[in-house]
């Protein structure tokens, strides 16, 4: 079991596997735009666009705490993951 | 016994087969009377500790991560060894599952001094012929966890040659245990005609089903190209491709690319139960792999009743006797693919034959009870030697 990355692959599920590395699963360990940005060595610009198509598939989620907006991956998010892995 | 089993995969976190492997083993040897702890990653929503079926399950939080897939890997080892070291059970047998949780599984076995057993389910030698240093990594891995290992487990004799060929391993390190399935799961009651229209296929319509992750090694390619094929002698032939995986768009450009995109459902990934179901309502099961170390899905169309058309190549070509148990075919071939669902499709008494054999090698060979006993013969030969 490994993973690979098919050139073919969509860059924002590659960017949804390294939100699930980084541990941005569950609410509790939701990060701002700004933190996934830096762990993923991404322009925030294309974190944005990334986070925005992501929730429109219904694989990520964001909550807001104390005044900030926070993301992490749904269930089917993580689920979507794990079939990435061969 | 006092048996720890550890696996990055355990249901509800479900990634390939591992999960459901780990889980019905750990079962079955509750059930034979030992004590079986499973260490394993956390999931959304799933207890750090849960007793299920008899089974002591202790989930690791994944504490610090990273976005790089093998240093992930690497860092949630450190949580998983840690659990163990909590779990503080003075346990006889260490069983680690694939390379995965090798690293947390061998300084388990030191900083405890109890023997280690590896099973290799598969090996990035087989999946991906080494195509980048993570890969090679990985590779450095599997050889580790073998060579830590008191013994080692494989599924099959394909298996075996792999790993003792390829890793360099002793012959008589490396026992040959097979999966097995929970047949009892397959025989239910089922409306066929209800369950065929959920997908499409209509009354004297032929349903062939996929079942299995949408990667390259598993051959999906070769059945969407064989498509026109068999529908130039089933007019109503319907094909259903259960799973996920990251080929998916790729395979799905090709079913357009047949002409006949509308005989072909990708069902994505659907529950256990819809799956029992659908494979019992199903006309044939095509496996067509081209890497398979063991072909789980062959023994679960077998358990269901629904012939078997599977690709002759490693473990898949133990698992299914050509024209006793399933019929095989050749691997990257939609000419011979084609074949294999007529041999089955035109001759219905044939095909009970097939489905009647391999019920009875289901339950004889391939039973939980029977892998768990062998297991158990492999955990005492270990215990005897001790910590190596």
């Amino acid at each position: 079991m490994s993973l690979y990355y098919s050139p073919n692959l969509p860059e924002e599920f590659r960017f949804l596997c390294m939100m699930h590395n980084i541990g941005a699963i569950n609410a509790e360990k939701a990060l701002t735009m700004d933190e996934i940005a830096k762990w993923t060595t991404m322009e925030p610009k294309t974190v944005q666009e990334h986070l925005r198509k992501l929730s429109e598939l219904g694989y990520v989620k964001m909550v807001n705490v104390e005044g900030q907006d926070k993301y992490h991956l749904s269930i089917d998010g993580i689920r979507k993951v794990l079939t990435l892995y061969s | 016994m006092k048996i720890c089993q550890i696996t990055w995969e355990f249901p509800p976190r479900v990634v390939g087969g591992i999960a459901s492997h780990v889980h019905d083993l750990s079962k079955a040897l509750v059930r034979m009377g030992h004590e079986v702890y499973v260490v394993t990653l956390d999931f959304p929503g799933a207890p750090n500790f849960e007793e299920v079926d008899g089974v002591k399950v202790y989930r690791a939080p994944s504490e610090v991560g990273h976005p790089h897939f093998l240093t992930w890997t690497l860092l949630f080892n450190h949580s998983i060894e840690k659990r163990v070291a909590d779990v503080g059970v003075d346990f006889d047998v260490l069983h680690v599952h694939d390379w995965l949780t090798a690293p947390a599984g061998i300084a388990a076995k030191h900083f405890l001094r109890k023997p280690l057993v590896t099973t290799i389910h598969s090996t990035e030698y087989g999946r991906s012929t080494l195509h980048s240093v993570d890969s090679m990594t990985i590779d450095g891995l599997e050889w580790w966890a073998t060579y830590e290992a008191n013994k080692v487990i494989v599924t099959t004799w394909s298996m075996r040659h792999e790993v003792c060929g390829h890793f360099k391993v002793p012959w008589d390190k490396v026992w040959i245990i097979p999966n097995a399935v929970d047949a009892a799961k397959f025989q239910v009651d089922v409306d066929k005609g209800a369950v065929r229209q959920r997908y499409g296929v209509g009354w004297g319509e032929k349903l062939i089903l996929y079942v299995g992750r949408l990667v390259p090694q598993k051959g999906v390619e070769y059945l969407i190209q064989a498509v026109p094929k068999i529908s130039a002698k089933y007019p109503g032939a319907k094909f259903v491709i259960v799973g996920e995986g990251w080929l998916r768009g790729h395979l799905e450009w090709l079913a357009n690319q047949t002409g006949q995109r509308w005989r072909i459902n990708f069902t994505g990934f659907i529950p256990d139960s819809e799956l029992v179901v659908l494979m019992r309502s199903a006309d044939v099961l095509v496996v067509p792999s081209v890497y398979e170390p063991f072909g789980i899905v062959a023994l679960e169309g077998m358990a269901a009743g629904v012939p078997v058309v599977a690709s002759q190549v490693g473990g898949l070509a133990e698992v299914v006797e050509h024209d006793r148990t399933g019929v095989y075919v050749y691997m990257r071939n939609p000419d011979s693919i084609a074949w294999g669902v007529d041999r089955v499709l035109s001759n219905s008494g044939h095909a009970e034959w097939l489905v009647r054999n391999g019920l009875e090698a289901v339950r004889k060979v391939y039973s939980w009870e029977a892998v768990a006993k062998k297991t158990t013969e492999l955990y005492e030969d270990v215990v005897k030697g001790g910590a190596k």
